[in-house]
């Protein structure tokens, strides 16, 4: 893991002073609601509904045990006892008090944590695969680039006041795991004929009010010129994307409007300008950083001979392998998702006991290394197999061993309207209703890999988009509706979903989540996977079993 | 009266802004908007100003920039960043060396970064405290990045890296 120099230490606590001194300016009344909110956003913090929001960064992802204990500490010390896994891999606390916030922060900068534009309209969080580093399929690690993007993103003189909040993504491995396509901007990390690692540049993706996927505009650009390139096309989104309307006012509305290939000359011409300058990496910098992502010591050991018993034994405990344990690139190590979707708990909310109990774990059965994945799960990358059942049993013990990764009840969701002040609806009370109608796990392993990813408004924060089955909340005249769409995804092969059409009340939800999986259940061609029975029969099916009474 | 903020202090501002000019007998001292300044370019003596938007185009006053002492871009709210670009442009692609002074909706929380950005003076609008200002202007001491100021960034600077 990557841990902080004396110089990334100083600046994360001179931060913490410069936010104190806002804080306070704004609690004496000297500094204005609407100035303190650029300040505060910057600084993770929401006002919410009920209580302030504080979104904590988890860069790319990757936590340290004692960082997760530091969280443990501050739920249980400043909140009420839990935390919230977000979509963007960050932790989330609905209840700090606005006055405590500089503790909060100054307690995290012990454990090298910070919140700094984990909100606002700037450079947010760069996210990364999860599984980054320990992927059986990896090709490049994209951590160390994922940091050194964290660095110079960090206040930057000429980004921080962008016209809308921008985010970065980096996949380096044959599956995408971080949803490149839907992001600002989406960074596929490779190598070219010589073993160099180059990227491939994609822009203008995303969700919110208008789904968009990323377009290609550069190819095998070298990992020394990243920064520049990035610095490129941050200053020609500056310089020209909206700001008179903030639901037109992301990248992918300048690209489109543009369109690509313009935007690209515009970045072309902004590049040639800087292109070899100072911004750009040295050799020993990206050494340095890789250095930082070096692999544990890990032991040399066989495949655990004995875990097919173990398996044949406990017939759950085998389901949980299946479905939650990922190959690991070293033999006899696996990475393990431990699953926070658990029927009656908002998805991604994690206790304190929770958060203790997983950084022991993470002590316990790897090298102390955590991860949090945008479907809102913890993740212990390097679990020796022969550890798994005893890990399986201790996970069940704290409710996080739900054998339904990828499955329909491992369900994306925001916070929604019961915290969120954006939301036109509640997502949370969806979830768990749908959890609750699906709660048998033979059904639902015959269903297979389905996801259902729920939104409360257009931000799409719950990625309803690309969720093989989406649900929007929709306000109908002051009623909380909601939308239902099909054939997202996320992936390699990245779509986005199509609305069946009209919306349906709260108490409609399960029943058509039904319908659509007799419709799958009854099209599919032998051991045919919903998104594939979907593309192949299209929406029509669909929407005939639903909407069959109302004509 | 805004307040003038320069070289880290409070200074008296000898210049006069004018949001328009519908005559063309421009006093000395007076900054023009730059659509003046490029209509009456030969006119113009030494100790005349210009001001712009944000979104200004500097190709558009790249003539001027020999001939001006000071450039004022207007900040139309506290977050919007493009005149921080518009300052880089100026300061790095088409280097302006006069003054560069923030107008508008300059914020006491956004001065390091306009400072970052080549801009050294800023003029703060009324109910903005001046010596607030100086404080938060001095509230990071150094950045991973570079800038005009310092075009290198920490890692060409000195040993990153754990001792």
């Amino acid at each position: 893991m990557y841990r902080y120099d004396e110089f990334d230490q100083h600046f994360v606590d001179e931060r913490v002073a410069q936010f104190r001194y806002q804080t306070q300016r704004y609690i004496d009344g000297t500094l204005s609601h609407a100035d303190f909110l650029h300040l505060r956003l910057r600084n993770g913090l929401y006002i919410q509904r009920l209580a302030p929001m504080l979104r904590i960064a988890v860069p790319y992802g990757t936590l340290a045990s004692r960082q997760l204990r530091m969280l443990a500490h501050i739920a249980r010390y400043y909140d009420k006892g839990y935390g919230h896994l977000s979509t963007r891999q960050n932790m989330q606390f609905n209840w700090p008090d606005l006055a405590e916030v500089p503790d909060i922060l100054a307690d995290l900068a012990t454990v090298q944590m910070h919140a700094i534009q984990t909100s606002g309209n700037c450079i947010r969080n760069v996210t990364a695969d999860q599984f980054a580093g320990v992927a059986a399929d990896e090709v490049v690690d994209g951590r160390p680039y994922c940091e050194l993007i964290r660095q110079w993103s960090t206040a930057h003189p000429e980004f921080d006041w962008l016209p809308r909040k921008f985010k970065i993504a980096i996949n380096g491995s044959a599956s995408d795991r971080a949803a490149i396509d839907v992001h600002d901007i989406g960074l596929e990390a490779r190598r070219d004929a010589n073993g160099q690692v180059v990227f491939d540049v994609k822009v203008g993706g995303g969700l919110g009010r208008t789904p968009v996927l990323g377009s290609l505009i550069r190819e095998a650009l070298p990992d020394v010129h990243l920064l520049t390139y990035l610095e490129s096309i941050l200053r020609v989104y500056n310089r020209y994307g909206r700001r008179d309307n903030k639901y037109k006012a992301r990248i992918k509305i300048l690209v489109r409007a543009m369109s690509p290939e313009v935007f690209r000359q515009h970045v072309d011409a902004e590049w040639v300008h800087s292109k070899d300058g100072p911004t750009t990496l040295t050799r020993e910098e990206i050494d340095r950083t890789v250095a930082a992502f070096t692999p544990p010591p890990y032991e040399t050991l066989e495949a655990d001979a004995s875990l097919a018993a173990k398996r044949l034994v406990e017939p759950e405990f085998s389901r949980w392998v299946h479905t939650n344990v990922a190959p690991h690139k070293r033999s006899g190590y696996a990475i393990v998702t431990l699953s926070t979707k658990v029927t009656g708990v908002p998805p991604g909310d994690v206790t304190d006991v929770q958060m203790d109990a997983v950084a022991d774990w993470a002590d316990r059965f790897g090298f102390g290394e955590i991860r949090i994945s945008h479907e809102q799960n913890f993740v212990l990358p390097d679990v020796r197999e022969r550890d798994l059942f005893e890990l399986w049993q201790l996970a069940r013990g704290q409710r996080l061993a739900s054998a339904n990764l990828g499955k329909l009840t491992d369900i994306i969701c925001c916070p929604g309207g019961d915290y969120c002040s954006l939301a036109n609806a509640k997502s949370i009370p969806i979830a768990e209703a749908i959890q609750r109608r699906f709660d048998d796990i033979d059904y639902l392993y015959d269903l297979g890999d389905i996801s259902l990813n729920i939104s409360g408004c257009m931000n799409a924060c719950g990625h309803h988009h690309v969720g093989h089955i989406g649900i929007l909340g929709v306000d109908k005249k002051g009623e909380e509706w909601y939308q239902i769409s099909l054939g997202g995804s996320a992936g390699r092969d990245s779509s986005l979903a199509e609305i069946i059409g009209p919306s349906f009340s709260r108490g409609a939800v399960p029943d058509v989540i039904d319908q659509i999986l007799e419709v799958y259940v009854a099209s599919r061609e032998d051991g045919e996977r919903f998104l594939d029975c979907y593309r192949r029969i299209g929406i029509d099916p669909f929407k005939e079993r639903i909407y069959a009474n109302a004509h | 009266m805004p307040t003038l903020i320069k070289d880290g202090r409070v200074v008296s501002d000898d210049w006069v802004l004018r949001e328009e000019v519908a005559d063309s007998a421009v006093t000395p001292h007076t900054i023009v908007p730059a659509s003046y300044a490029l209509a009456h370019g030969e006119a113009l003596s030494g100790d005349i100003g210009i001001w712009l938007p944000g979104d200004g185009e500097p190709d558009e006053i790249a003539p001027l920039l020999v001939k001006v002492p000071l450039i004022a871009i207007r900040f139309a709210a506290m977050n919007d960043g493009r005149g921080l670009s518009l300052a880089v442009l100026l300061r790095t692609r088409f280097g302006f060396t006069g003054e560069l002074r923030a107008i508008g909706e300059v914020h006491e929380d956004v001065l390091h970064y306009m400072h970052r950005c080549g801009i050294d003076s800023y003029q703060l609008p009324d109910g903005h405290d001046p010596q607030v200002a100086l404080t938060a202007m001095k509230s990071l001491s150094d950045f991973y990045q570079g800038s005009v100021l310092e075009p290198r960034p920490a890692f060409r600077r000195f040993a990153r890296g754990r001792k």
